[in-house]
């Protein structure tokens, strides 16, 4: 599985959104699923699927899924 | 909600402020009377999706703790089954009087929840970390104390003051996000009646909150490495205390409490005042904020700071019985 | 049976019921002995609260836990003497419970302790924490959708808890217009004048500014007291109350001297007093 396809997952099942909503367009409270306790779970499930662990700046930053991919490069993950 | 151990996963990867939000949105079902207020923090309590779905049971008073706890008392003569929450500095010393005389003379049924309690928010300075409070509500009357050590035990106080209590309560949530699970589907909860980890023989600890984490890979670490036994026991309610676990253990040779608190007026004050109430002449180290405040940093560096990592608190023992 | 009390107003109800109360109030200070009473700040109320009880209070003396009774909180609790007095008056307590006051063990202590079988709702005395309860039963009203008032009594003095603008920040953003709020404004606390310690000048145009309904008026005219409590306010907000008042009203001896916010009666002061409450009373 390639990464972007291992972070849409992480999307898809922590925040239980379809295939078609994981998209560069998604962002935090763009969806009632992805409010502060999706995003509490997205947090973890990325953690645990990419074997890192996230600082408190960069979880309070990661405000969409764009953003995120941003992010992710700090941790040496490339999307 | 059905609990099974992929939930209870969640609720610690999710860890302690979001694993109460999702909770209260499970009881909230079954106790339409349920009455959350709140200091303008729904998203840090979790609870953005309970305002949005049931706004009729949600009332955010903005950033004014005393009077939270003065319409807390009102809805609560109303006979509404209210939960106050903010974090823990704000919720308990900003407006201790108010929950002296609104919630513990008057007892009044009310819930306080103190998020981030302890030292997690430690790199936002000691305004924002709570290592006081349990020292001063446990010289109200009539208000119970519980720290609970993961997200079940979290669940199960919730549980039982929607269904049994009838008087004030603080709960006391520590630990940031992917803390250990402690229990599991089967675990029979009991205000009041510490539990039992592990049985042991030399030494006891007793301990409360996600910082009962670090003492099992203290004991770990003492019992593999210096072959010596270790008792664990969870504290989970300060007050009433469990006098009886307290005198069951006056047979060990160290009593080790561990607390994300100041080591003057929590738990380890608590047992204290039993022990020398009963006679019990066992030593007891309290491994706790030693009574000064640090500079800020990282929630691991608060915690290693005073003794309360697991390594460090494994050497503390260790130096102390050898 | 419902005791509902808003019909016409007749002066002659409300003096007569006001008379007692300081009559009583009178005797309960005496009986306290050494231990001392607030007299002064109860007297400076006492019309307010004479109102209230006898025109406006919603209860059933038979189950004084009825839900759809309206709420008292004496936010001043330590002018609990006119409460005590005012309940006694519609017959929840009685000669025998007042004579308890201050004493060992009693019901009846220097401040009101909630005892709901007394008719005592909430515990008050540390200043600053009744407009918050009000507000909470104002809320749940509104959310149970019944039509209770409640009724809030605070000192001008104690307007400098910041509690109390919390509380009437959220008074007003909830529009609670079950919510009728009286500021005994009698200029004196403990220590010296409001204007001295923490001016309370302008306390009217500050209720306004927190969008709430303010109006000024003679906190000793039963007729006022009446008329701003039962006006329309043709807006949901809550209704603000500034009394104007005398400490130690209705005892010329005791009128405006701060010496009376909490003192000893011997028997010499209690008989002038009684004597002076009489003859205004008569007159």
């Amino acid at each position: 599985m390639s990464e972007l396809e291992k972070y849409k997952l992480s999307f898809k099942d922590s925040l239980s959104l379809k295939d078609e909503d994981v998209n560069e367009k998604l962002e935090y409270n763009g969806v009632p699923e992805w409010d502060s306790i999706g995003h509490m779970t997205l947090m973890s499930k990325l953690e645990e699927e990419f074997n890192i662990s996230l600082e408190t700046d960069d979880i309070v930053d990661f405000s969409s899924f764009k953003k995120g991919i941003e992010i992710l490069k700090k941790y040496k993950v490339n999307i | 909600m059905t609990i099974d151990q992929k939930k209870l996963k969640l609720f610690s990867s999710i860890g302690m402020r979001a694993s109460f939000g999702l909770n209260c949105l499970d009881f909230v079902k079954d106790h339409s009377d349920m009455m959350i207020l709140t200091s303008d923090v729904s998203t840090s309590a979790g609870l953005d999706r309970f305002r949005k779905q049931f706004p009729e049971n949600f009332v955010d008073v903005g950033i004014s703790e005393q009077n939270l706890i003065g319409v807390a008392a009102g809805m609560a003569s109303e006979d509404y089954k209210v939960i106050t929450t903010t974090f823990a500095p704000f919720q308990t010393l900003r407006c201790c009087e108010q929950i002296k005389v609104n919630l513990g003379y008057m007892k009044s049924k009310v819930l306080l929840v103190g998020l981030a309690s302890g030292l997690v928010l430690g790199n936002l300075g000691f305004t924002h970390c709570s290592i006081e409070e349990i020292g001063v509500l446990r010289s109200i009357p009539n208000l119970k104390i519980i720290v609970p050590a993961d997200a079940y035990e979290l669940r199960k106080t919730l549980e039982y003051y929607l269904n049994h209590e009838n008087q004030p309560m603080y709960m006391r949530l520590t630990g940031g996000s992917n803390i250990k699970q402690i229990y599991s589907e089967n675990y029979d909860f009991k205000p009041g009646k510490a539990n039992i980890l592990k049985e042991g023989s030399d030494i006891c600890f007793f301990s409360c909150g996600t910082i009962i984490g670090n003492v099992i890979e203290a004991a770990n670490i003492i019992e593999q490495e210096h072959n010596i036994s270790v008792k664990i026991v969870n504290m989970h309610t300060i007050k009433p205390i469990d006098r009886e676990e307290i005198i069951k253990n006056k047979n060990f040779k160290l009593h080790v409490c561990v607390e994300e608190h100041n080591v003057i007026g929590g738990l380890a004050s608590a047992i204290s005042e039993v022990k020398c109430e009963e006679s019990i002449f066992v030593k007891q180290i309290n491994l706790g904020v030693n009574d000064q405040y640090s500079k800020s940093g990282s929630y691991e560096f608060m915690l290693d700071y005073y003794n309360l990592s697991a390594k460090r608190i494994a050497d503390k023992v260790v130096k102390e019985i050898k | 049976m419902v005791v509902n009390k808003l019909k016409e107003f007749n002066i002659k109800d409300t003096q007569e019921f006001s008379y007692q109360m300081r009559k009583k109030i009178l005797e309960m200070s005496y009986n306290a002995g050494s231990a001392s009473a607030h007299i002064g700040g109860a007297l400076s109320c006492t019309d307010i609260i004479s109102v209230i009880f006898s025109k406006f209070l919603k209860y059933k003396k038979e189950n004084l836990l009825w839900h759809e009774r309206d709420r008292f909180i004496l936010s001043k609790g330590h002018a609990c003497l006119a409460y005590y007095a005012a309940l006694n008056q519609i017959g929840v307590l009685n000669d025998q419970d007042l004579s308890s006051f201050e004493k060992d063990n009693s019901n009846l202590a220097g401040h009101p302790v909630k005892n709901l079988e007394k008719g005592i709702e909430f515990s008050t005395g540390s200043l600053g924490m009744g407009i918050s309860i009000a507000v909470g039963l104002c809320i749940a009203f509104k959310k149970k959708k019944n039509e209770n008032k409640v009724f809030v009594v605070v000192g001008d003095g104690e307007c400098n808890e910041g509690s109390n603008w919390e509380a009437l920040m959220s008074a007003s953003h909830f529009n609670l217009d079950n919510l009728v709020i009286i500021i005994d404004k009698n200029n004196l606390q403990q220590t010296g004048t409001c204007e001295e310690i923490l001016t309370t000048e302008n306390l009217s145009e500050k209720f306004k500014s927190f969008n709430c309904f303010s109006s000024e008026i003679d906190g000793h005219a039963h007729a006022q007291i009446f008329k701003a409590i039962s006006q329309n306010l043709n807006s949901p907000k809550p209704n603000l109350i500034v009394a104007n008042t005398v400490k130690g009203k209705g005892i010329e001896l005791f009128e405006n001297k701060n010496e009376w916010h909490h003192s000893v009666l011997s028997k010499k002061v209690y008989d002038e007093a009684l004597n002076s409450l009489n003859k205004n009373y008569d007159n």
